[in-house]
Formats: C-alpha cells, structure tokens, sequence
C-alpha cells in the first residue's frame, strides 16, 4: 500500500528511509494523514464486517433450539468409553508399587463421587426400572427441569469402591483384579434398545483368548437399565446420572498385554462402524505387572 | 516456465563461470571486441599482398596439402551454432525458475515440517507430508507443461533451418573442384556466378558484372556492384569484398577466401549477437517482484504468529510447525498454473495471428515496449524494388507501389507514356522465369538486376505483354550497362512492319541521357529541349533524389532508314550508331516502397505511446523518404536540416531543441558520447539511425534501455541479430528473416508483416491487464484459507478448513475461473494509453494485496467461518463451547466429548462433523469466488458496463460449481478425501457474503469512477 512516490525516490537512498523518511515524513512509505487515513478506513470497514458476521450469527444462534440440536446423524451409534481412562486407553500398573495404581484410585473415586447413595437420593428420583421414563414437552409448554433416576453407587457391588477391605476399596486394583467401569455415550432421545436392556459384553481381543480370565459384571448381567433412557440433555434434565456398568477382572494373567473389546449388546445398536472404533464398543489394554 | 529467455547462452556461461574463474574477464573481453567494427584490413592491399598472406597462388589457388593443413587449422568454414542448452537444462529451467522456487521453498519447509513431526510424535498428521508432495507435483507437471510447450515453438523454428548443404567452386593446384562449403579454407580461390551464395569472406580478384546482395548483412536493398578495386576504407562498402552468406545476384567474380566460417564478418555479428547477455523479461521481473511481496506477507504474518504462539503457551516446536504452516498457506499454489495457462493461450492467440512466440515470456513483453527499433528493409518495405514515379510530360505521375495494387493509377493515354514504357520494356535484361502464369505479376520472380525488374513489373502491370513486346521489337544490338558510360543501350527492329527503321532505345542516369539528348517528348510530340525545360528536368530529377528514390532517365531514336537500312550491321565495341541527339521521354524512379499496413500500424503504435525509432544500414535520403512515408516522421515534423533549408540558414545556427525529427548517420553516431546519445534518445520524439552498423544498432538499442525503455527491435537481417538479441523482445521476420535473426529473436512474424506486431502488442497488454484480474482473484482466497488456521492457533477452536480442502480450491475449483479471466476482454481501448512504466505500473502492487487480502479476502473468510460456526452449532457444538476446546477435540483417546447439550461424541463423531464443516468452508469458498470473479473482470467498469459476454468465464462458474457438489456428495469422497456431503441449507451460508462482495466492489469502483485520481484510486486502484 505504499505510495507510488516511494517507488520513484532514488535508489541511493538508505533503506532506513523506508521506516522514516525525514524529507517527506514518512514512515513506511506513508505519511502520518496517510496512514490515519487508510487506518481508518480499515477500522470502519473492519468494525462494519464485525457487525454484518454478529448479525448473521445472531440470526442463526435465533434458529438453534435450546434444548435439542438440530442435526444428530452423525450420533446414530453412540460410543463407548471406559474408565478409569489411562494414557491412550492404557492401564498398565504393578500391584507391589502402590503409586502405580494410586493415580487410578484416585480419579475412579472422584468419576463415582456423584454416584453416591447419599448425593443421588438427595437430587434424583426412585423410577420404575425396565422402562423408558419419558417426560415428553406438551407442544410449547416445557416440561422442565426434568427429573432424572437414581443410579447408586452401591449397585456396583464389588466395584463400588465402597467399604473396608482394600479389595473393594482400591476396586480391586490392589490385588490385581481391577475394576473397568463402562459408559455408553449420551445422546439427547436416543432409546438404547427395545425389549431387551442393553448390555456390555467384554472379550479378548487378537490372540490374547486365555490371558482374559474371568469377568464379574455389576450391576447384574451387565445392563444399562431402560430407565435411565432417554436423556434430555443436560440443559433439561440437570442432575442425569448415567448409568454405569463395571468389568471386574478376576483371574487376569499378569505381566502381560491383554487387549480387550467391550461391546454394547442391544437389539437396536447392530452394526458397528468399520472406521469408529469406539461406537457401540471400546477396546483397552491392560497390563498388570507382577514381581515374581 | 523458463524465466531466462530460451537463448542457450546464458547457462552456458555461467557454467564456465563456476569452471574456470578467469574464463569470464576473457569472455567480457572478447564481447567489447567483437563491439567494435570490424578489422578487415585485406581490400587495402594488393592482390599479391593478399596471396601472400594466405600462402596462395592467383592463378593456382591452394595445393590439396595445404588446404588439407588449414582446414585442421581452421577448422570447417561453418558458423558454430549458439551453444544449444541440453535438453535437461531447459528442462530444469522451468522446473526452477522464478515462480517455481516460492513452491519449491514451500514443498522443502513442507517436508520439514513433517519431520519435526515425525520426529517428535508417534503419530504425525500426514498433512504436510501430502501438501509438500502436491507442491512437488504441480511445479513438476506445470514445469513439464511449459516445457513442451516452448519445445513445440522450438520445432516450428527448426524447420525454418535451411537443410541444403552449400557447394562452392574452389581452384585449388590449377584445377577447378565443386566441394563442399565447409571444406573451404582461407586462401582458397573461388569462383562465383550469379544465384550462389558467397561461401566465405571474399578478397574480389576478379569481377564481370557481379553485384551481391548484401541486404542482411547491410540491410541496403539494393544489389552492389563488385570489382576488385578498393573505394572505400570501410570494408564494409568497399567493393572489392564479398561476404560470407550474402548471395551473388548476377555477374561472375572470383576472389580469395579471407577468412572462413566464424571469422568472417558474419560470422563475428553472430557470435556476438549469441554472446549477449539478455536481461529478464519485464513478466519475470513482475513476477520477482511479486514473490518479494508474497513472501514479505508471508513472513510477517508467519513470524507474528510465531511470537503469538510462544505467547500463548505453545512449545518451541509447535510454533515452528505453525511457523511453517503459514508461510506455506501463503503460497498460492494454483498461482503458478494460472500464469502458465494464461501466457500459453495468449501465445497461441498470437500465433493464429501470425506471431510466433519462441518463449512464453515473451507474450507480455510487446505489452510493456515503449520503443520499437525497427529496421527499415523487408521489415517496413517490402524489399522489393518498385516504380514509385514517373516523369513526363513535364509532370511527375505516381505509380502503384502498394503490394495488392489497389493504389492510385495514373493517365496511361499519353503517347509519351507509351513510347517510355516501350523503352523500359525493350532496354531491359530482365525476364520472369518460366511457368509463373498462374501467379499475380508482383509475386513473381525474376531473373535480372533490381532496377530493371521493377521497370519490368512497372510495365507489364501497366501495359502488358512485355514478351510479345520483346517478340515483336527484335533485339540486334546491345550496350550494356558499364559504370563508365553509365548508361544502358540496345536496338531493336520496329514492330510496324512497313517501317524498316531501327529503334534505338537507352536509359541511364538521368543527366547523361539528358546530355545525349536534343528533343525532348511532350504529348506525343518531339520539341526541341529548351532551358525551360531542362530546368524542369532538373526540379523533376531533384525532387525524386529527395524522396530518396533512384531515378532513370530514358529516351529513344528512331535510326533513318538511309543510313541504317535493314540487315545493318551495328557494331558495339566500335560504336557505328550514333548514340546522341536522341529524343528524351521521362524519369521513372524506384524505391523500396514502405509495406501497405505499415503506416496504419506506426500509427497505432504512436498513439499506444510507444516510440518508433528507424535503424536502418541504408542511406540517410532512403531511410528519411521511407520514414516520412510510414509516418515514423510524421508529417509537419522537421529535421535540422529541414529547418536550415526552410529558413535558408546553416544548419548550425539552428536550434536542435526545434526539431522533433531527426535523422542521423551512422558516421555521427561513432563519434557521439554515451551523454550525448542518451540527450538525443530524449529529446527527439522521431528519430531514424542511417547507415548503422549492426555494433551500432546494438549501442542505440542498449541507448534506450538505458533510459528506461523497453524495447522491442523488428529486424530480419544478420546485422540486426546482436540487437536483436540485446533488445527486451527481439522481433524476427519467418519469411524474409535469416536464420541467425531468427535464432536470436524472442518473436517471430509469420508474415513479415510489421502490422502483426500491433497485434502483439495489443495482447501483450490485455494480457498484462488480465493476469492482474487473475492474480487478484486467485490471491483473495488465500485469506479464507489461511485465517482457518490462525484462528485455530489463537482460539483453539477445531480446524475449520484442512489442507485437502485448500488444494482442493488452489488446484481445482479456482483454476478455471482465474484462467477464464485471461479471456476478458479489455475495459478501454488499451492502444489509446501509454505503455506501462516499468517502474511504476506493477504486476502486483500493494494495492492489489490491499483489496485481496484486506477487503475481498476478509469477506470471504467471514462467510466461511460462518458455515462453520452454523454446521457446528446445528450439531451440538455452539460458539461458545468450540473456543478452547481444540487439544480435547484432537485427542483420539477422548470418545465422550460433551458438546453444549451434554451429548458425548466419539473422536471420529466429531471428526466427521469437523469434515463436514471443512467442506462447507470449501463450498462458502466456491460461493465467495463467483463473486469475486465477477468483480474481478473488471478493474474500473461496472460489471453492468463489461457485460457476461465472456463464456468462459461463465463455463467457469458453473464447473467449479459442479466440482464442488461433485467433491461433497459424490460416494466415496470422505473415504478418498474426507470431504462429506452438506445438507442443502448449508449452500446459502455464504450467499449473504458473496452478495456483500458484489456490493462492496460495485460501490467502491463507482466511486473510483466518479473521482478519478482520488483517494480511492489511490489506495485501491491496482
């Protein structure tokens, strides 16, 4: 943007003319009114490219609704996730060193600190189990806040974390038969099955078949209750808890990869995409090392 | 494409310059001799001094052994070619030259980001890896492009080459041998006969009415005699040499070779024309300074992020990669092809026009020129010598002398006209050769001198039937023309065959046939030639002399039948006829008259401001007849020497500040110091250089460069090749023009007409306008593509448009239309304007980064980010939740990612949606551009004004349309590319943006219309 003069000047001149020039009083090619000028040129055009974006932004955030989002195909299969996460859905640790598996103590009983018996009976309701609980708008009248059902942190049984031996309290994770706790994504609306309840499935992956052991699942069978569904987002239905299902290794083969797959089992979740491996089931690593 | 020109010279000169460190002072050297005229010294000496030095014998020639000896010597008597470039370093040329090192540069910082990456992380995106492999691809295929596309014009300059091997016929031990020329060695005595081609420089032994034409070594049009008589100490005019490659015309003559192959005259001007080191072209130049201001942007925002990024929190690495990024989003990389398109669809245009374009380049430069040099012969005149008047009857007729003879015709009923035109028939040794029937009198050939060809197309164009006009006049005797009696003269029997008299006709120069005449013919009547008409004789005569034409006069006899009865014998050696008191019928003068589009075409070159300049080796009357008669001094302009003859005062008491026009001897101009010359380029508007040697023509050319011109020079001569070649576009003529003319030209005109460069120039400019509008278009994108990733670094939002989709629109949707916008036509009459000013009048200009990236490019950034905060927020992800939220969204161990309705969303979830948004980003893209392609058809009109009529253009739109939709929902692409398919809302995101675009522009060149030279001009006018 530099004026046409400054292309004229003699060659001679020093190139720290460019930044001031003392002749003609220039600073970078421009002098003082010229730069006002253009500069404020840019900022009324800026500032009035600024108001036309606010004001089709605005146009647009009016066309969003509050509570459900417009579009939710790419949510057709929710995901699976696990916890605790890990590095990189890692969880490797040594049951003689303690702060190996500390850190995963420590994040489980922050994750179900809101599961507890005391936190969910004082916020959420008793619902009838096995049965979607729906609390549909009547046309324009919302139907908020919605209420939400109770999941106890005592259903997890022997994953709860609850208690007084160090098995149940360190979720198993001290003696070397840890605890996975498995979530299904939330998706507003979604019906995660029809007669039957969903339940998560848990197998080897590869050629790790015998390493696996045996697997305990809480609650019973490993289900996802009807009753928790559906989810009305988190503007609508505030306190949602979801539910949650634990895998506890039992008899895990020790100083070892172990990969696992769990799978959502339901009768409306079929198909699993080919390039997402995490909808409709999540696969980990395990690896617990033991001195011998 | 090739930012040198195709010469091959220069590569190898800077290959020996990094050879051999002394080589270059030499070479220097070498180019100011070969400046300097030549140093002939052998016309001064005697024959026997001459065989003396050459070791040979006058009457013997060479023996076999020595010629043999020289030949090792001297090597074969040949021009060496110009050093011809490999294949591969042409090749390479255009893989690296200009434009293709910004890419280059990008691609290697590419790669190098990509191994920081690798290096650094387990799993490295794959996007710089691809993006530095796409730059290679498309400098390689676009440098390939380019490539064949010159190799192409290469070929058609082949088979220009004249393939006969030349044969001469050498004495050598007393015998006379027909060899091969290149066999020819100094000292070698030689025989040549009218029709050859002279095989070496010849020191003339002998001669027998030899004249040569030396037109491409001279540029005089007509034939000159040789003797073995030394006239002048310029061996140049002498005429007792003969130079390699001019041809015999007529006559015989042997002479001693002097020099051979590269040594001769010829041979010095054209390795001095292949060792001129040519500048840039002003197109390379404009694309230089292009990158300057691409990779100052580039480098400014890049390091400014840089800084940002450490600002922010980023480690040294990552805002290396960043760093790296956006230096490389700054390179348009479609850019590159779009020029090359551009440039070879306008060559292509030229060459249906019959300019021939030897380098791509070059297409622009005859835009820029703002001084043409041109030569006079065969470039302006037809170099062909015609009747251009007659006198008779006490009054000067004009004759036709256009080529399609649609010039103005004169009164052929006057019996004096008949009797001149029987005298030009009769006394005239030439004839057309045989089976040209077919073909218009002018065209064809003719076996004889110049002079009496044309008196022969004069006649048989005017009255007819010169062969059964000879038929019927018997010849029966002949003087022919000597330089002694200087005149012509033959006898014929009358074609009344009750008349036994004898015809005896002559013609000669005009004041020895006045002399040898009593009468003089007036209407058909004799009259006794009084003073009055002497005098008008002498005006007549003076008058053509002036216009630069060569006059001859005729007259004729009728012999009394008493003294030469029938069957008289006429004896010429011993003259038994009298050859005075004859009766005077006119003048006719001749001249190479000036090509019929040429005025027109001067003009408009006048009017598109560009200086014409006549450098000619004619003489100074020719060269000023023919330059007033093309308008290169137009009328009412006066030389000095015109002002002196108007005013009657020496010349030097004139002002030269008066006179506009001038025209100055070559003679002059040696003496004239570099300031002198640079005051006399300045200060005369119309200027015509006689008598230049081809050293010369090379200084007044580098005389104007040096004044900050750009020059273009027309020539077809070898004595203009070293100009040529130094010239910013040399202009070679394909029919008449010599091979060595050609091999340095940048340009040649199929029909060797200087019209067609009018058209050269004219797509010259309209093509420099264009690649602007180009330019401009194809840079506004480059701000959507690249404002994606700052605000990605600075906000940490997740990435609105991806690599793939920025090739996707430099390489694909944007190409066609930019290329379209080399279709336009011009908004005014571009040969109504000045030329640019190189100096001034840039490609890219600031002004034009100023409305690309600052304004357009702005818009078009908000409409893209504008379809991406819509698909977001339609999926779930609000504005406010996206700020920040880009370390978790690209994380792949994150599979339950809260949006801003508490749903959780699966790394690949939420990619899909990032991809979706990438392609609506390209799609706003596409809809912005056909904005701003509409509003870059124009630089000043309303859109209104320029019209639609540009059908390319229009096929442009609706292709990157359909490429766009085709890229979104065809199956398969997000596989391929990742592209997925938009719900149709998701179009019309961007339309209030394009609309704003069209808007804004409209209002901004109305007002630049309404003020002109205002502040708006000023700050966005490019």
């Amino acid at each position: 943007m530099a004026k046409e003069d400054d292309e004229r000047k003699p060659k001679s001149a020093p190139w720290t003319e460019f930044f001031w020039n003392p002749r003609t009083h220039e600073v970078m090619g421009r002098t003082a009114s010229s730069w006002g000028l253009i500069i404020l040129f840019y900022l009324v055009f800026y500032t009035f490219l600024a108001g036309m974006f606010v004001l089709t932004m605005y146009v647009m955030l009016c066309t969003i609704d509050e509570y459900k989002p417009t579009y939710q195909d790419r949510l057709a299969i929710p995901g699976l996730m696990i916890r605790p996460k890990g590095e990189l859905m890692e969880i490797i640790y040594n049951i003689e060193d303690t702060e190996s598996w500390d850190k995963y103590i420590q994040k489980l009983d922050n994750f179900l600190a809101p599961y507890n018996d005391s936190v969910q009976a004082q916020k959420n309701d008793v619902c009838t189990p096995d049965s979607f609980f729906y609390q549909e708008d009547s046309g324009e009248v919302r139907n908020n806040p919605k209420r939400s059902c109770q999941f106890n942190r005592t259903m997890l049984g022997s994953c709860s974390g609850l208690g007084s031996e160090s098995d149940v309290r360190t979720y198993g994770y001290g003696t070397g038969q840890p605890c996975i706790f498995i979530k299904l994504n939330r998706v507003i609306g979604m019906l995660p099955g029809k007669g039957q309840a969903p339940y998560v499935s848990c197998g080897p992956k590869n050629q790790d078949t015998d390493k696996i052991g045996e697997l305990e699942y809480f609650p019973t069978n490993g289900s996802y209750n009807f009753m928790y569904y559906p989810f009305y987002g988190i503007r609508a239905q505030v306190n949602y808890s979801q539910p949650l299902v634990a895998v506890k290794f039992t008899n895990i083969t020790y100083n070892t990869d172990v990969n696992v797959e769990c799978k959502i089992i339901s009768d409306t979740i079929t198909e699993y995409s080919e390039r997402d491996k995490f909808a409709g089931r999540v696969s980990f690593r395990l690896r617990i090392n033991k001195n011998i | 494409m090739g930012y040198g020109r195709s010469d091959s010279y220069r590569v190898a000169t800077t290959q020996e310059n990094k050879d051999v460190k002394e080589k270059p002072k030499a070479k220097g050297a070498d180019l100011e001799e070969l400046k300097k005229e030549v140093p002939l010294t052998e016309h001064k000496m005697s024959i026997e001094e001459v065989c003396q030095k050459h070791n040979t014998d006058i009457v013997q020639g060479l023996t076999n052994a020595k010629a043999a000896e020289f030949l090792i010597r001297d090597g074969p008597n040949a021009l060496t070619p110009p050093p011809t470039t490999p294949e591969w370093v042409k090749f390479c040329r255009q893989l690296f030259g200009g434009f293709s090192v910004l890419l280059w540069i990008g691609a290697i910082l590419c790669f190098l980001a990509y191994a920081i990456q690798a290096a650094t992380e387990d799993e490295p995106a794959g996007d710089n890896l691809y993006l530095g492999i796409v730059l290679s691809a498309v400098v390689i295929i676009t440098g390939c492009f380019s490539y064949f596309q010159e190799a192409k014009s290469s070929k058609i300059m082949e088979s220009f080459k004249n393939m006969v091997p030349q044969q001469a016929l050498v004495i050598r031990e007393g015998e006379k041998l027909q060899i091969n020329a290149e066999e020819v060695v100094a000292g070698d005595l030689v025989e040549v006969k009218g029709g050859d081609r002279i095989p070496a420089d010849l020191r003339v032994v002998s001669a027998h009415g030899c004249k040569v034409d030396n037109s491409s070594l001279t540029g005089e049009s007509e034939p000159q005699n040789r003797s073995p008589e030394c006239t002048n100490d310029n061996p140049l005019e002498t005429r007792n040499i003969a130079f390699f490659s001019t041809n015999c015309v007529e006559g015989t003559a042997r002479g001693i070779v002097i020099s051979t192959g590269d040594r001769t005259t010829m041979g010095r001007i054209a390795t001095l024309a292949s060792g001129l080191d040519t500048g840039k072209t002003p197109i390379a130049k404009e694309i230089e300074h292009f990158i300057h201001i691409i990779t100052g942007v580039a480098v400014f925002l890049g390091i400014s992020f840089f800084i940002l990024s450490i600002v922010l929190g980023y480690s040294w690495l990552e805002a290396v990669i960043f760093l790296i990024g956006i230096i490389v989003a700054n390179v348009p990389e479609g850019l590159l092809a779009t020029v090359t398109v551009c440039l070879t669809l306008t060559a292509k245009r030229m060459a249906k026009k019959n300019c021939l374009v030897k380098n791509l380049e070059a297409v622009e430069t005859l835009g820029s020129t703002s001084t043409i040099c041109s030569d006079k012969t065969g470039t302006l005149t037809q170099n062909r010598m015609t009747v251009a008047h007659m006198w008779f009857d006490n009054q000067i007729h004009e004759a036709d002398t256009t080529e399609d003879q649609s010039g103005a015709s004169f009164d052929k009923s006057s019996e004096t006209w008949v009797a001149l035109a029987r005298v030009a028939a009769l006394c005239n040794r030439a004839s057309f050769k045989a089976n040209q029937e077919s073909l218009p009198i002018l065209k064809r050939d003719v076996a004889g001198d110049a002079s009496e060809s044309a008196l022969l197309k004069c006649i048989e164009l005017s009255c007819g039937g010169v062969k059964a006009m000879r038929e019927k006049n018997k010849k029966v005797a002949e003087i022919p023309f000597n330089s002694t009696n200087k005149y012509q003269l033959s006898v014929h029997e009358t074609e009344d065959e009750n008349d036994n008299r004898y015809l005896l006709v002559m013609k000669g120069a005009p004041e020895r046939i006045l002399d040898r005449s009593t009468t003089i013919m007036v209407q058909g009547k004799e009259q006794p030639m009084d003073e009055e008409l002497k005098e008008a004789f002498q005006n007549a005569y003076l008058e053509l002399g002036g216009l630069g034409e060569r006059v001859l006069g005729f007259c004729h006899a009728l012999l009394p039948e008493d003294q030469f009865p029938k069957g008289f014998a006429f004896d010429c050696d011993d003259v038994n006829f009298p050859t005075e008191n004859l009766c005077f019928l006119g003048l006719m003068s001749m001249i190479d008259p000036p090509r019929a589009a040429v005025p027109d075409a001067v003009g408009k070159c006048r009017s598109a401001g560009i200086k014409v300049i006549m450098v000619t080796g004619d003489h100074p009357i020719t060269a000023k007849a023919i330059a007033k008669g093309v308008g290169i001094i137009s009328e009412g302009n006066e030389t000095v020497e015109d002002i002196a003859a108007r005013l009657n005062i020496p010349v030097s008491q004139v002002n030269p500040r008066d006179a506009k026009a001038c025209v100055i001897h070559g003679s002059d101009l040696k003496d004239l110091s570099q300031d002198q010359m640079d005051d006399l380029l300045k200060n005369h508007t119309e200027i015509v250089f006689a008598r230049t040697s081809p050293q010369q023509k090379l200084i007044i050319v580098e005389g104007c460069q040096r004044l900050g011109a750009i020059v273009a020079v027309t020539g077809d001569g070898v004595n203009d090749s070293p100009a040529l070649k130094k010239a910013d576009i040399g202009v070679a003529m394909g029919i008449s023009g010599s091979d060595v003319s050609k091999q340095a030209a940048d340009m040649i005109l199929l029909d060797d007409n200087f019209a067609s460069i009018v058209t050269g120039v004219e797509e010259g400019r309209l093509i420099f306008d264009n690649l602007k509008k180009s330019i401009a278009y194809t840079l506004t994108s480059n701000i959507p593509e690249i404002t994606p990733f700052l605000f990605f670094i600075i906000v940490n939002i997740p990435l609105p448009l991806g690599t793939i989709t920025i090739l996707c629109i430099d390489l694909g949707t944007d190409m066609v239309p930019a290329i379209s916008l080399a279709y336009e036509i011009a908004e005014s009459d571009i040969m109504k304007r000045q030329p640019r000013n190189p100096a001034r009048d840039k490609l890219v200009n600031e002004r034009l980064i100023s409305i690309a990236y600052g304004q357009i490019g702005m818009i078009q950034a908000l409409g893209g980010f504008f379809a991406y905060f819509v698909i977001m927020a339609e999926n779930g992800f609000l504005p406010s939740r996206l700020v920040g939220i880009r370390l978790y969204w690209d994380d792949r161990s994150n599979n339950d990612l809260e949006d801003s309705y508490g749903q959780q969303w699966t790394y690949e979830q939420r990619k899909i949606v990032e991809f979706t948004c990438h392609t609506a980003f390209f799609v706003s893209i596409v809809v912005v551009q056909w904005a701003d392609v509409i509003v870059c058809k124009t630089r000043r009109n309303s859109v209104f004004q320029q019209g639609m009529r540009n059908k390319i253009l229009i096929f442009g739109l609706f292709e990157e349309t359909a490429l766009a939709a085709f890229l979104s929902y065809c199956p398969g692409m997000d596989v391929a590319l990742r592209m997925y398919p938009l719900k149709p809302s998701w179009w019309f995101c961007a339309f209030p943006y394009s609309f704003l675009i069209f808007v804004y522009d409209e209002i901004r060149k109305l007002i630049l219309r309404r003020h002109p030279g205002g502040w708006v001009e000023k700050e966005t006018y490019y």
